[in-house]
């Protein structure tokens, strides 16, 4: 189907979202929470659009809204500015020493806001794709614990979790670099646990917890190749890919 | 109000009148009329009408809707209602009303506006104006007595459903009445249905949004605890239309006696053949299990209360999909609250056009209300839609007390605006209030007077929404963080000039950018304040000073020595005997010592202390 983003005409399928379609066509509309791999949180609201859908205007959060009819599409005017700045504000609030944040309040053209209590301590924003990256990993080890002002993000009572396998995945896809975590002599401490790391059978390096290994063999099967490090994997695939085009005399 | 000549004796026992012991005084009853009729066992005149006309039936009923003067006895066919009644006056009543048909003087209720005592409940100012359609048997009937409920045409509706009504004609029937969803948000229930029904599938689900939580409001309470048939046998006529056959019924786990009535009026339904497999010997079967809340304001929310269903946290998500396509487990579900439920037998049993004739072409049917703060009648009441704030307030509810003068009134819970008297002409309906950047919400009214701080009335409401806000997303948690941590800052006397354009502008961005209903109504208390009483604002701010005389840090009072005759009231009031003065003589307050609670001022009569 045929939607209008910003004047526009763009193609669009029927169900997927307006940052899906806006994105394919290379509209920009800023984002925090949101992960192609982990999508439709909808939390960080910086993504809202205006939409005009069966004669009514309405601002929505672009990363969850299905397409569902053709629609009108603004990404950017007086009044998205005015949310997502006065939005960024409150975020500095939150996280004022997040390099995300400010990178975000540049391009808003957003100043230091300062009339409130600012936490220079805290990084977390709190967008919950830590937590949606646990859960679809499958190990549930950390949750928001709490509601409203006092919301937070941890293992349960704060004791080091049992299903916590330490496989950073958590950290990895967190926007703002908030999931601390030190490796060093073959370990890694995450969520009050340490784990031992497992060595890249080609490079030598840690890459992986034994839990991690474990876990996957558990989930995947015995026939999986994960005795490498990501690095000399993709290394491996290529040569292959090399000695097999060569075979065939290219 | 009862057709039967059998005397009855109705003792209100709904929430307020249960605080002020009415289960005593029920027992009171029972024992006593055992006394007075002694060959009649007084259980068994409670459970069947036999032929024992002579003995009284005794009934514990849900709530008779004028809390302020519980507990209330009603005793029928005379009609004479007794208000503030004490287990001390049950052997007078008995003795003079019950025995001999005599009125007991002083325990009448004397109606402020017709200045006199009066008998009959119907006359009263509080219940002339009203219409109860939703609580059409709340305390008339004992809840837990499922045959009383079938006196009163209980389960025709569904009789009437099933047995000369296809499914695609009761969700029409739905639609021409032009119900709509008594929750807060308004949404056309028989159009709810309709896409239930058309969704495909044949796994769907019926909910019963029981999860009350504002701050003050009891209406949901009501229902549930004194007429809990009603909301069966409306989720049932539901299951009926959309082909359903589970229910969940959502309660807070608060609301301890209505969980108790409703797993009774669950067993009670099953037992008659009203739920369970083969309903009225039809093929159609439908069963309801309660589920009952955690205790969190924002599962009130429908997706949120869908998530809590399914053991997950209590947390919205992002609609669309709606319920009706997408809900409990990914399945369409019709979601309604506890106040819609009771119409949908009504519709049925009287017709859409009955129900069209009450209240207004767009708000059709009536609102139930639960009318609390400073007004002289508070309690649970219903009037037709249309029916003005002003009638609500000061003939239903009787004014103001202690001659003070109306402030604001808040409507539609801790989200809801506040209105002030202006605006007081505003007719009752789902339009209306939006229009004034207030909400319907489910039917919370809040009446404050001129001791009201209106910063101070905004503070409080986002301390709560700040607690009860899910945190999911950062405008609700966030914006509603800061706007209280400004608000405080102003109460406390360090509010800065541009606080309030900076409370606006996150308030509008609050509204706009929240995920559910929480966080876009969370603003609401703050913004119709800043919109109606912005000059109070800026007294705290620039001035430094409370006009209300709330906020202690900028409070200090005094009294007027053109207006203090020297009655002494406020001296023997003071906590802290911070007030002095000879008999007769002006009074003056040691401000060193005054703690700024102000009792002086609620209790001076001739209004002679003062704010500065």
């Amino acid at each position: 189907m045929e939607i209008i983003i910003d004047g526009k005409k763009v193609e669009a399928q029927y169900g997927e979202t307006i940052l899906e379609a806006a994105k394919r066509n290379d509209v920009y509309i800023p984002t925090l929470c949101h992960s192609e791999a982990l999508p439709g949180l909808a939390t960080c609201r910086l993504c809202m659009v205006e939409i005009v859908e069966n004669g009514v205007t309405k601002r929505v959060a672009s990363c969850s809204y299905p397409i569902q009819s053709e629609i009108e599409v603004v990404t950017d005017n007086e009044k998205l500015r005015r949310i997502r700045k006065t939005l960024l504000k409150l975020y500095y609030t939150m996280a004022p020493n997040s390099e995300m944040i400010r990178k975000l309040m540049e391009q808003q053209d957003v100043r230091e806001f300062n009339r409130c209590k600012v936490d220079t301590e805290n990084k977390c924003t709190l967008c919950g794709l830590c937590v949606k990256a646990c859960e679809t990993m499958g190990t549930n080890a950390i949750y928001t614990v709490f509601r409203g002002a006092a919301k937070k993000v941890g293992t349960p009572f704060d004791e080091p979790s049992e299903p916590c396998i330490g496989c950073g995945a958590c950290a990895s896809v967190c926007p703002t670099n908030a999931i601390e975590y030190l490796e060093e002599n073959g370990t890694r401490a995450i969520w009050g646990k340490t784990f031992k790391m497992v060595q890249c059978k080609a490079c030598g390096k840690y890459f992986a917890t034994e839990e991690e290994i474990a876990y996957l063999y558990q989930k995947l099967g015995d026939d999986i190749d994960i005795k490498k490090c990501e690095t000399c994997r993709k290394k491996a695939n290529a040569n292959r890919f090399i000695a097999a085009i060569k075979a065939e005399g290219f | 109000m009862q057709s039967s000549k059998r005397l009855t004796i109705l003792v209100c026992c709904g929430p307020g009148c249960i605080a002020n012991n009415s289960m005593q005084v029920y027992e009171a009853f029972k024992k006593h009329i055992a006394g007075s009729y002694l060959n009649v066992e007084v259980a068994m005149t409670v459970e069947c009408e036999c032929d024992k006309e002579s003995s009284p039936a005794i009934k514990a009923t849900g709530c008779h809707g004028l809390c302020e003067h519980g507990p209330l006895v009603t005793i029928l066919p005379h009609d004479i209602t007794y208000i503030k009644v004490k287990v001390e006056d049950v052997s007078e009543i008995i003795e003079k009303t019950v025995l001999k048909g005599e009125v007991v003087e002083r325990l009448l209720y004397t109606d402020k506006i017709q200045k006199k005592k009066l008998v009959k409940r119907d006359e009263w100012t509080f219940y002339r104006k009203q219409k109860k359609v939703a609580l059409r048997h709340v305390g008339l009937i004992d809840p837990g007595k499922i045959d009383e409920y079938l006196e009163r045409d209980g389960y025709k509706a569904l009789e009437k459903a099933l047995k000369d009504m296809t499914r695609s004609e009761v969700i029409e029937e739905v639609k021409k009445s032009g119900l709509r969803g008594r929750g807060g948000g308004g949404f056309p229930t028989g159009l709810k249905w309709s896409f239930a029904a058309q969704a495909e599938g044949t796994c769907k689900y019926v909910i019963c949004n029981g999860d009350e939580g504002d701050p003050g409001a009891f209406m949901d309470r009501a229902v549930l605890e004194g007429d809990g048939h009603a909301v069966l046998e409306g989720m049932v006529i539901c299951g009926y239309a959309i082909g359903v056959d589970h229910g969940f019924l959502y309660i807070r786990d608060e609301y301890g006696l209505a969980v108790e009535n409703m797993k009774r009026a669950i067993v009670a339904a099953r037992e008659r053949g009203f739920l369970g497999e083969h309903i009225l010997g039809t093929g159609f079967s439908f069963d309801v299990e309660i589920v009952r809340g955690g205790g969190a304001f924002v599962c009130g929310e429908e997706m949120s209360l869908i998530r809590s269903i399914e053991g997950n946290t209590g947390e919205p998500v992002p609609k669309p999909p709606y319920p009706a396509d997408k809900g409990l487990w990914g399945k369409p579900t019709v979601i309604n609250n506890v106040e819609t439920w009771t119409n949908v037998p009504v519709i049925i049993n009287k017709g859409a056009d009955y129900f069209r004739s009450i209240g207004t072409e767009n708000s059709p049917g009536t609102k139930v209300f639960a009318l609390v703060g400073k007004v002289n009648n508070t309690g649970l009441v219903e009037v037709p839609m249309g029916t003005t704030l002003r009638e609500i307030i000061f003939e239903i509810g009787g004014g103001i007390p202690k001659g003070r003068k109306f402030k604001a009134v808040q409507t539609g819970g801790p989200s809801g605006g506040c209105i002030p008297e202006a605006k007081l002409d505003l007719p009752v309906d789902f339009d209306s209030l939006t229009a004034e950047g207030s909400m319907m919400g489910s039917g919370g009214m809040i009446v404050v007077d001129d001791r009201t701080c209106m910063v101070e009335f905004a503070r409080y409401y986002l301390k709560f929404l700040s607690e009860e806000s899910c945190g999911k997303c950062v405008p609700c948690r966030q914006g509603i963080k800061t706007m209280l941590e400004i608000l405080t800052d102003i109460c406390e006397g360090r509010g800065q000039e541009g606080d309030i354009d900076l409370l606006v502008e996150i308030g509008q961005m609050v509204q706009e950018a929240s995920l559910c209903a929480l966080g876009k109504s969370a603003p609401n208390p703050v913004l119709s304040n800043i919109a109606n009483f912005r000059v109070e604002f800026e007294e705290h701010i620039k001035n430094k000073r409370c006009p209300a005389g709330v906020c202690k840090d900028l409070t200090a009072f005094y009294i007027d020595s053109k207006i203090c005759v020297g009655c002494a009231v406020c001296a023997k009031r003071c906590p802290v005997g911070a007030i002095s003065g000879d008999k007769k003589q002006l009074h003056v307050i040691d401000q060193g010592k005054c703690t700024k609670c102000g009792i002086c001022m609620d209790n001076c009569q001739f209004h002679a202390v003062r704010v500065k």
